[in-house]
């Protein structure tokens, strides 16, 4: 064990970790800071991503085969003017709708929503305190089919439209296709986006390694004229871009998951009601922390190819 | 062992710094390279340590066409070439153990045998209590020492040496031509670069003398290298 002061004498310390000078200052910590930013952001790129493909994926399999049959509060006559239909016969064409429904083959349940339940649906933008006998309440019918057609949908559509012609059928189609092109969108920015990280990544790497190979050029070539392999040399190399990338990369995925912690407990107590949770199963929490294994990877290749393209102009 | 015919050398588009070199080095013979400054020695060193390729001629080294040679099938041959180089290039950042250590850590020995080796080694050439010491802070004898120790610790079957006793007092310079003399006994061909008439009267190899980037051999009178041809040591 040497001592500081050993050292200052020109003494070298335990244990020597490359045969090049590697492990000396000139850039590292600036290497491990970058990575450890672009960590950062590959995490938080990524689980967007995540979030925004379980959202869309819990949208489509909730509302797939299922429809909703609309019965207005108010009707259209043909004086063109908006007629508000007594409460109770909402109520009664609603009843005749779902159970002419429930005749058809296609149809697995036809289930009449309660005035509560349609006003805890109503309650964002009206808010609770929300009096049922004060406004006018639609009609509403939750139908499960066991599979949807065009066809099926036609005949619905009519079965419907025979008992009340302002009657609508929802499939939720078009504004769940808005939505899901949306998400789908921004997934494919948030990939684009990780994709724009890592090869920034490989960019920084290789530079930080061709700038190393320039430093310590004289070194590098000692260790070829004394008969060291292309590998000997490039495991060096190899070995401090992982170290680097190493400490940053963890850096980097502890930051982004704290945010993501963050993130969920904000989220989880504004009880948004019209976006799922910020949550991330277990495969996404697992790829999340193994990005600092890839990164290590991405960039020990990095480092490989950039020191063998370098040597390949040695004689 | 090694074999020059006809080459050339010249750096990017300028004249050609060698010209028509032509020699051939018997396995386990001694020579001094020799000539004026800027005659070409380190130039002609460099082709003899494969580091550079001649513009043209034919270059053979171990039996092998150097010229033909894909890069990575060179390394296995430098591995059989101890180079002291006349600046030393030596690792600052490594201590003089980790220094002389090198081609051994390059051929994958085991790292006890490298203790026991270089330990030995650098006991003998005077450097033992200096082990852990960095070079920059050796004096230029000490330094050369370490380079001496560098290319002779693994062995080679072809030792080159730039001026090697240039900052070495006499009692230090001769102990590392006895080292060399005996290098050479076991078999190690070995080239001096040198412009020492002293060193060269004294051992009496045979001389390759450049001269304006032409070369010319001259025999040596070393009367024990020539017995120890005759007696068939080599």
């Amino acid at each position: 064990m040497f001592t500081k002061k050993d050292r200052k004498l020109g003494v070298a310390d335990g244990k020597r970790q490359y045969d090049l000078p590697l492990n000396r200052g000139e850039g590292s910590g600036f290497l491990i800071l970058l990575i450890a930013l672009m960590t950062f952001l590959a995490v938080l790129a990524l689980a967007v991503s995540f979030v925004l493909g379980a959202m869309s994926e819990r949208w489509s399999s909730g509302l797939e085969n299922k429809l909703t049959i609309e019965i207005p509060a108010e009707t259209i006559v043909e004086s063109d003017e908006n007629i508000i239909i007594p409460n109770e016969d909402v109520k009664s064409l609603t009843f005749d709708i779902a159970e002419a429904i429930k005749e058809h083959p296609a149809v697995q349940s036809a289930d009449i929503l309660s005035e509560e339940e349609i006003a805890s649906l109503i309650s964002p933008w009206l808010g609770d305190d929300l009096a049922l006998g004060d406004i006018p309440l639609p009609g509403l019918i939750s139908v499960q089919l066991h599979v949807t057609s065009p066809e099926t949908l036609r005949v619905l559509e009519k079965i419907t439209q025979d008992i009340s012609p302002s009657a609508r059928l929802d499939t939720h189609e078009s504004w769940l296709n808005d939505l899901l092109r949306f998400t789908g969108a921004m997934q494919f920015a948030s990939l684009m986006i990780t994709l724009i990280i890592g090869a920034t990544t490989i960019t920084a790497v290789a530079g930080a390694i061709r700038s190393r190979m320039a430093i310590h050029k004289e070194e590098v070539e000692l260790l070829h004229l004394m008969g060291a392999k292309d590998d000997y040399i490039t495991e060096q190399f190899q070995r401090h871009a992982l170290t680097l990338t190493l400490q940053g990369s963890v850096v980097g995925v502890l930051g982004g998951g704290i945010i993501m912690v963050l993130v969920s407990l904000i989220s989880g107590e504004t009880a948004a009601a019209l976006v799922p949770d910020f949550k991330l199963n277990g495969l996404h929490m697992v790829i999340l922390f193994l990005l600092p294994v890839m990164a290590c990877g991405i960039s020990a290749l990095t480092a490989r190819h950039t020191v063998l393209r370098v040597l390949a102009n040695m004689p | 062992m090694i074999k020059f015919e006809n080459v050339g050398l010249r750096y990017g588009v300028g004249p050609e710094v060698l010209s028509d070199i032509d020699f051939a080095l018997e396995p386990g013979s001694f020579h001094f390279l020799t000539g004026p400054s800027g005659a070409g020695k380190t130039s002609l060193m460099n082709l003899m340590y494969l580091g550079r390729r001649p513009t043209r001629g034919l270059v053979t080294m171990f039996g092998q066409n150097i010229n033909d040679l894909d890069r990575r099938r060179l390394a296995p041959i430098r591995q059989r070439i101890g180079v002291v180089f006349q600046d030393f290039r030596l690792m600052n950042h490594l201590s003089a153990f980790d220094n002389v250590a090198l081609p051994l850590r390059i051929l994958g020995r085991p790292e006890k045998e490298i203790e026991n080796n270089v330990n030995e080694l650098l006991e003998w050439v005077g450097l033992g209590d200096k082990m852990n010491v960095l070079p920059p802070t050796m004096s230029g004898g000490e330094q050369q020492r370490i380079a001496i120790a560098r290319a002779v610790i693994a062995r080679p079957r072809l030792l080159l040496a730039d001026e090697p006793t240039g900052n070495l007092d006499d009692e230090i310079g001769f102990r590392l031509m006895n080292l060399f003399d005996q290098l050479n006994r076991m078999g190690t061909t070995i080239v001096i670069a040198t412009h020492s008439q002293a060193i060269m009267d004294k051992l009496g190899h045979p001389r390759l003398i450049l001269d304006s980037g032409h070369l010319h051999v001259e025999s040596g009178n070393d009367k024990n290298w020539i017995q120890k041809k005759i007696e068939g040591v080599f």
